[in-house]
């Protein structure tokens, strides 16, 4: 048996199987289907199992019995991600047409372990006996995957502390950086080091004897030091600051080349040529006796404060040096890199100077209880350890460290402190503040080798978002079957009235106020996260496709304001296994779980599929509908919701009994003079959200009153022309929903004789399409049809027969032209319309169409639709 | 002739309100031969330094010192021209100098301005040298003493793009003080201050500079927000970059992934072999390698600064014409004689340079480094030269805005934005033009100094940043001179302060004082203690004690105050002595007074007739303080709507606009505080003259005066600290 992987991808936001990210995997079974155990997932289960990684503990199959190989491939796919340190556990199974396959769903923390999670299992169920041979290594490299990958600690504990803010964070490179906050009040971090973390406070830190010169200028105790570019000065130096001393380098990090306590000449010299093969000059400071401290201070506080130990051996009268160093880097948490609590010993040639000093080698076997020093300073990363003290320091201490970080001018600084006893005043203890680190490592706070943990990262986003603010801009989006661009171009006129700078995401591109910010169809998470991470925009409006929820997931964590136009009887079903409405509810249903609490859904009253919605949103809920009496409308007013609706040709805005007026359906230049019923429905909806949003009335009414024109509303949405007596009117309608509206609209226009220039999208399920030839075929006389770009998939001429046979069925029709290609088409029917007809045309390509539109218009006598391009 | 000592007077000083170097000469026996009576000398003087000829000197007008060369003037005199002309060459563009006799015959005071300790030193001994061999008629290598100030210039004056934004700074009274010997300045003072480190200011986000180094990562996060910018990535060997160039179309880019300055960079690459070859010059920088689009057009830099756009140069491409007899070689040595070019910073054009690029370039219009090109035909080194001509107003505003968006979003307050385009004047979009690149810390020189078009006041700009209009630079600052009495002002002053609630910095002879704690001890009166107080990011407001002699030896260690006390200039004569004479004395008690603020206020003692005398010299409001109403100056004051703390009845009281308030028994205040040390009846009148002149009103001072004295143990640094150190013995001016 083996598996076949029709596709595979990663929803990296929230989407239709949960809130966090899940790797998508649509898999077929060959010849045992999905519900029998399959025998090879059950012994890799097993080969996990002993490794230590529990692929099937605690996880009965939900609902019984069916699925179980399906399930079992999912479990395995997770435990694989497992067994690098990070657990994931959510999970889902789904189905399909094909009895055979099943859509599997996992969630990750690194997109590239996880898809190499999956070739494991699968390459497994293939191969079983190679892949067994290979097993450790291929889980090593899982592992390395994931060390390589995943955020630093540090970062990853930034990042944790703002998501429980609720905090948008976003990684914006495969290293440290990410964007925490939105728009204009985003902020980014790298690593340790923020946004807000001065340039040159950071040159000025890498400059040990810069910054003592300033700290000492402001009384902060330092330790006196000179700097020579040359060994042999370092011993006259060393005098003049006063014996014993340190010596290092002038600008080196990560205690590379320090030397300390010496008093000797050689000792002295040897110290300053090591340091100087770091950089071109070293530092001769005086020793100051005591334990090395560090203290993080983030703005101007100090969170926390550790004391270091350098890394030392404990002799036991049986093993070398050599054999002790080994015994303690079997521990563990003794790792290579720095996401582990404690880094390997080393014994290298710095260790052995060290080990001589102490009159031993490496062979030598230490007394029983003996510390052996296998460094002087204390840094984590050669196998040092750290001890919280942060309830120790004096205030007095901490003084001087927001001092020393004021002074460098660092929002988060880890400040090197020498004292012998930290719980006294410096001046007293004779300590000295040694070094004022930038970009300081996290690690010895939050997991420090012996004391509490202290939440570091939840200072520092305290700090970068202070008294509570989370860094978010509103966030409106508009989700449902037809009408979003309308109702996302008319939010964003109500917002921008309001004096936001909009950022909006629509199939026709992303806009920044009037800046095209990129073209083409951007209703996708790529583009709502573009809008979130433009460092101008106040306000987000994202058009959020259902195309797009299933592809990747949502490109924003949470909104303040979720629209549902309209469900009806749905579009595009049959594809991304959305085979029925309901399911299409379902990943529809993705936006409202993603409501803020405190949010506001804005739901269409007359759509029961959405009314069904509701109940799954935690946020309150503004219904609009077009007439008063809709049942959902009239209940959710009489318990005294919020709701706009139109009656006698007002659109009111009501609250429980109460209501006022807003605007004249007629008066709104988009509805025609109120015959456009589902541009009211658009306008309503943005009304809605607007309101959400607080936009005042009377901005709310500006804004609808000057939503009109091309440029304003959407392209091809209804847009009306009247030429010469005849009136052409553009839309962009594309299933059985928005016909239906289009013709209810076109009804108010007495016209004699109706065309339609029509063609259906080719990846639409065969009913569909006959529905749209029926509906098409009752309301027009004549039809013109083509086949062009909207093929999609079909062979030539399956469209317009689809089409035709569904034409046969209507009444109305009394001719059918089919032409070749759009432009065309488009120009013969406008040529054919005579004056009192009316043409509707259906335009695919919507650009370059309006494009010919107006040429045509120009030169039949008429007026440009809009400007022409640059 | 002898230099015997050099004083650096850092701050406002006796000869000036700018930092200069006093030196004491002793010209020996050339005091009986002035500059005429020596056969030769000024002609081999004026050959040596041609540009004395510009000096004005008393006359006043240019050729002013040549005129008093030729009527005959002394050594230190001529030493004086001589060090700042020296000092002129090699950079610093100084002009001031004094040169007077003392008391001792032959030797003389040599006073220059100087920008940087070490030239100023430095051309004082070349000057010396100069004058000796010009005496004798003996040879000197100028060019090589010019050279080696020059280089003492390039080490510790400011960059030119540092010059411009510290010189903005002092336009608008803003203090700016050196922290290091390169670049790096403090602006403002106090809580007040920021920082500068060339082009780059304390709000550069180092994040966002990070950024701006990784092309890949800014180019990305630019297309986001819809900056245009030539599509590419990165590549990872030479095939994968001839990949990346048909993926894209030719022609392409190829480039290092970080690196500045057009390094390693090939442009218009359409041929496989042309890509392989600029994949190896671009590997070789390090860091992986970017392929992108060609954008074809011309380097533009664009400066924005705070989100305005303040300056654009554009680039035009280094070429060398033919003359039909010289090798491209040769040509590119004559081009780079050019004085406009050099590898100065301080010099508009680079050097020409025959680097890989160059000659791969000039491989395809037919040459080699040898071939001698046509007379008048072009042979193009770099397509992107320097950019040397300012093109600001041409920018179009929807280039300009996305400019603004590109800086913005990679975070930067300063960038440099590079744009190629046909024309800057159109829309990016129009054009095909694009954003390339985003720099931070950029060079500000080509906006400074451009080879055509006006220049920009980019300087202005930063510091208009830094500071917005009605934002505060500078602490408020009360400084206490006189001969006597000076410590026990103080020490009352900030105790009447306190009681207004804010903490105030002092600089005494009894410490350094410093949000509540004492810092250091010992006598702080000196020019280097005061500056540490403005250096602190801590201090609202300072309190100096001036001592004149350390005036004399160092100048002040501020440039502006708003209030000085004076509190006398009597029984001095015992000092008389040390300090030379009464005159300099005068000038140096005085100094502070010199630098009250036009909005300040002198405070003078009305019972000391040599004090009154000063007010003269004060620029600001006057207020006298006395034993006596009596007093017929202070009454004379008062008598002209003047103020003044004096005793009326046994009270002490504020004589204002014809009121006189009283605000204390001289008794309790005498009871309350006589066991300060140096506490006299003057004491309590000058400190509540100069804390009423600095804006306490009377109801505060009245019961702070009356209140009784908190009593805190102040902790002593217990680290013995260096007194001084290179980097802040710096200078600090207007």
């Amino acid at each position: 048996m083996s598996l076949n992987l029709h596709s595979l991808r990663a929803l990296r936001g929230p989407n239709r199987w949960a809130d966090v990210a899940m790797i998508e995997l649509r898999v077929g079974w060959r010849q045992a289907g999905p519900d029998e155990v399959d025998e090879r997932l059950l012994e890799l289960v097993s080969e996990l199992a002993e490794r230590g990684v529990d692929a099937e503990r605690d996880r009965p199959v939900p609902g019984g019995c069916t699925d179980v190989s399906a399930w079992l491939l999912a479990r395995v796919i997770a435990a694989l991600q497992s067994t690098t340190g990070v657990g994931v556990d959510r999970m889902a199974i789904g189905a399909t047409r094909d009895r055979l396959i099943r859509r599997i769903a996992v969630e990750y923390h690194e997109e590239a372990v996880a898809r190499a999670a999956v070739h494991l299992a699968l390459d497994w169920v293939d191969h079983p006996a190679t892949v067994k041979l290979d097993l450790a290594r291929r889980l090593e490299e899982l592992e390395g995957l994931s060390l390589r990958r995943q955020l630093g600690p540090s970062t990853q504990a930034i990042v944790d502390a703002a998501r429980r803010r609720r905090i948008y964070a976003c990684r914006l490179n495969e290293g440290n950086l990410v964007q925490l906050g939105q728009g204009a009040r985003l902020r980014r971090i790298w690593a340790s080091e923020t946004s807000a973390c001065g340039a040159i406070a950071e040159t000025i830190a890498q400059d040990k004897e810069l910054t003592k010169t300033l700290l000492s200028a402001a009384g902060i105790p330092v330790p006196s030091g000179l700097v020579v570019s040359h060994a042999s000065a370092a011993w006259s130096a060393a005098l003049e600051v006063g014996l014993p001393v340190v010596v290092k380098p002038r600008d080196g990090n990560q205690g590379r080349g320090v030397s300390v306590n010496l008093d000797t000449r050689s000792a002295v010299i040897t110290a300053c040529e090591r340091a100087l093969t770091e950089g071109d000059e070293a530092l001769v400071e005086h020793y100051i006796a005591g334990d090395d401290h560090r203290l993080l201070v983030v703005g101007n506080r100090l969170i926390a404060a550790a004391r270091r130990e350098p890394p030392c051996i404990v002799g036991d009268g049986e093993h070398t040096v050599f054999e002790l160093v080994a015994i303690a880097n079997e521990d563990p948490r003794r790792g290579e890199d720095h996401a582990t609590v404690l880094s390997k010993l080393l014994l290298d040639d710095l260790a052995r100077e060290v080990l001589t000093e102490q009159h031993l080698g490496p062979d030598d076997i230490p007394l029983p209880g003996q510390v052996v020093r296998l460094r002087h300073n204390a840094n984590l990363s050669t196998g040092g350890s750290a001890v919280d003290v942060t309830d120790e320091v004096h205030p007095e201490v901490a003084a001087r460290a927001v001092e020393a970080a004021r002074i460098v001018g660092l929002d988060v600084s880890g400040i090197d402190i020498v004292a012998s006893d930290i719980t006294r005043p410096l001046e007293v203890s004779g300590g000295a503040v040694v070094e004022v680190n930038a970009a300081p490592g996290l690690r010895m706070h939050l997991s420090p080798s012996i004391g509490r943990p202290r939440d570091v990262g939840a200072a520092i986003i305290d700090s970068l978002f202070p008294n509570g603010d989370d860094g978010r801009i509103p966030i409106v989006a508009v989700t449902g079957t037809n009408g979003k661009t309308t109702t996302v171009r008319c939010i964003a006129n109500l917002l921008r009235n309001g004096g936001r700078r909009v950022g909006l995401a629509t199939t026709e591109g992303i806009f920044v106020d009037d800046d095209l910010v990129d073209s083409g169809d951007c209703s996708g998470p790529n583009s709502a996260r573009a809008v979130l991470a433009h460092p101008e925009v106040e306000a987000a409006v994202l058009e959020t496709a259902r195309g797009g929820i299933l592809r990747e997931g949502l490109g924003f964590d949470w909104c303040d304001v979720a629209v549902v136009t309209n469900i009806g009887a749905g579009d595009h079903l049959g594809l991304s296994d959305v085979e029925t409405v309901r399911e299409l509810v379902d990943v529809k249903s993705t936006v409202l779980r993603r409501l803020m609490p405190g949010g506001v859904a804005v739901l269409n009253a007359e759509d029961p599929l959405v009314v069904d919605l509701a109940a799954t949103c935690r946020g309150s809920v503004i219904y609009f509908a077009r007439h008063a009496d809709a049942p959902a409308l009239v209940e959710h007013l009489s318990s005294g919701g919020q709701a706009i609706y139109c009656d006698e040709g007002t659109i009111w805005m009501a609250e429980g009994r109460r209501r006022r007026p807003l605007a004249l359906a007629a008066e709104l230049p988009s509805t025609h003079g109120a015959r456009v019923g589902f541009q009211l429905q658009n306008l309503m909806a943005a009304a809605a959200a607007g309101w959400a949003l607080r936009v005042p009335d009377a901005v709310l009414r500006q804004g609808l009153l000057s939503f009109s024109g091309a440029s304003v509303v959407a392209p091809a949405r209804f847009e009306v022309v009247e030429h010469q007596g005849r009136t052409f009117i553009f839309d962009y309608g594309h299933n059985a929903d928005a016909l239906r509206a289009l013709v209810e609209a076109v009804d108010c226009w007495p016209s004699l004789h109706r065309s339609i220039v029509y063609t259906a999208a080719g990846d639409r399920r065969d009913e569909d399409i006959l529905e749209q030839a029926r509906i098409i075929g009752d309301h027009f006389d004549r039809v013109y049809l083509y086949e062009d770009q909207c093929r999609r998939g079909r062979s030539e001429g399956a469209v317009v027969g689809l089409m035709r046979e569904g034409l046969a069925l209507a009444g109305r029709v009394r001719q059918v032209i089919h032409g070749s290609g759009e432009r065309a088409v488009i120009e013969q029917a406008l040529g054919d319309t005579a004056p009192g007809e009316l043409l509707l045309c259906q335009v695919d390509q919507v650009a370059s169409a309006l494009g010919w539109i107006d040429d045509w218009l120009v030169a039949h006598g008429g007026a440009r639709l809009r400007p022409r391009a640059a | 002739m002898e230099i015997l000592r050099v004083l650096v007077l850092s701050g406002p000083n006796i000869w000036a309100n700018f930092p200069v170097l006093e030196a004491t000469v002793d010209i020996g026996r050339f005091e009986d031969h002035p500059s005429n009576t020596l056969a030769g000398f000024n002609e081999r003087l004026v050959a040596w330094l041609p540009t004395l000829a510009e000096h004005h000197c008393s006359v006043g007008a240019p050729g002013g010192f040549l005129e008093r060369l030729r009527d005959g003037t002394y050594f230190g005199h001529i030493l004086e021209h001589v060090t700042i002309e020296l000092q002129s060459l090699a950079g610093a563009p100084v002009e001031f100098g004094r040169a007077r006799e003392t008391s001792r015959r032959g030797v003389y005071r040599v006073v220059v301005e100087y920008e940087s300790e070490a030239l100023g030193r430095a051309a004082l001994e070349v000057g010396r040298q100069l004058l000796l061999a010009a005496a004798y008629n003996e040879p000197l290598d100028l060019e090589a003493q010019l050279g080696s100030l020059r280089e003492i210039g390039e080490r510790t004056l400011l960059g030119p793009g540092t010059r411009s934004i510290v010189n903005a700074a002092k336009s608008r009274g803003i203090a700016a003080l050196r922290l290091n010997d390169r670049n790096l300045v403090q602006l403002g003072t106090g809580i007040h201050q920021r920082r500068i480190w060339t082009a780059e200011t304390d709000a550069t986000s180092s994040v966002a500079e990070a950024i701006a180094q990784d092309k890949q990562l800014t180019r990305c996060l630019l297309r986001q927000v819809g900056v245009p910018v030539p599509e590419g990535r990165t590549v990872s060997d030479a095939e994968d970059a001839w990949a990346a160039a048909q993926e894209i179309g030719v022609p392409v880019v190829v480039k290092p992934r970080s690196a500045n300055h057009g390094r390693g960079v090939s442009i218009e690459l359409s041929d496989r072999d042309s890509v392989l070859c600029a994949h190896e010059i671009a590997a070789a920088e390090g860091a992986g390698v970017v392929v992108e689009r060609y954008v074809r057009g011309l380097q533009h830099r664009v400066l924005v600064v705070n989100r305005k756009v303040v300056a654009a140069a554009r680039g035009d491409a280094e070429l060398v014409t033919g003359d039909g007899v010289h090798s491209i070689e040769e040509l590119v040595a004559m081009e780079n004689g050019e004085p406009l070019r050099g590898e100065s910073d301080q010099l508009p054009l680079g050097p020409l340079v025959l680097d890989d690029i160059a000659l791969e370039m000039m491989e395809r219009q037919g040459h080699t480094r040898t071939s001698v090109p046509d007379s008048g035909r072009r042979v193009v080194l770099h397509l992107n030269g320097d950019l040397t001509a300012d093109v600001t107003d041409a920018v179009h505003p929807m280039v300009a805005s996305r400019c603004v968006l590109a800086a913005e979003t990679v975070g930067l307050d300063i960038a440099g934005v590079d744009v190629v385009a046909e024309d800057i004047g159109r829309p990016l979009e129009a054009q095909g033009g694009a954003v390339v690149e985003v720099n931070a810390s950029p060079a500000l020189l080509m906006h400074i100094r451009p080879v055509s078009g006006p220049p920009r006041p980019v300087g202005d700009a930063i510091v208009d940043a830094l500071f917005p209009q009605g934002k505060p630079a500078r602490i408020p600052i009360i400084a206490v001179s006189g001969t006597t009495g000076r410590a026990g002002t103080v020490e009352l002053l900030k105790v009447l302060l306190e009681a207004s609630r804010r903490s105030y910095a002092v600089a005494s002879s009894r410490g350094l004082f410093l949000r509540e704690r004492r810092i250091a001890e010992g006598d702080r009166t000196d020019a280097f203690s005061a500056r540490r107080i403005l250096l602190s990011p801590f201090a609202e407001g300072a309190i100096f004690e001036v001592d004149p002699q350390g005036v004399l030896e160092s100048g002040l260690g501020f440039h502006q105050c708003d209030v000085a006390v004076i509190t006398s200039l009597r029984s001095a004569s015992a000092r008389h002595s040390r300090v030379g004479d009464r005159d300099r004395e005068i000038k140096a008690v005085r100094a502070p007074l010199d630098v009250v603020l036009p909005n300040g206020t002198g405070v003078l003692c009305a019972d000391d007739p040599e004090v009154c005398e000063l007010s003269r010299y004060n620029r600001g409001r006057l207020v006298y303080f006395g034993q006596s109403l009596d007093n017929p100056l202070l009454r004379a004051h008062l008598d002209q709507q003047g103020a003044a703390v004096s005793i009326e009845r046994g009270q002490l009281v504020i004589a204002s606009g014809g009121h006189i308030r009283p605000l204390c028994a001289v008794d309790g205040i005498t009871k309350r505080h006589r066991h300060r040390r140096g506490f006299r009846l003057l004491t309590a009148l000058s400190a509540v003259a100069a804390a009423w002149a600095f804006g306490l009103n009377e109801d505060v001072l009245s019961s702070a005066l009356a209140a009784p004295e908190s009593t805190r143990e102040l902790l002593a640094p217990s680290v013995p600290e260096r007194r001084s150190s290179p980097e802040l013995s710096s200078t600090v001016r207007p």
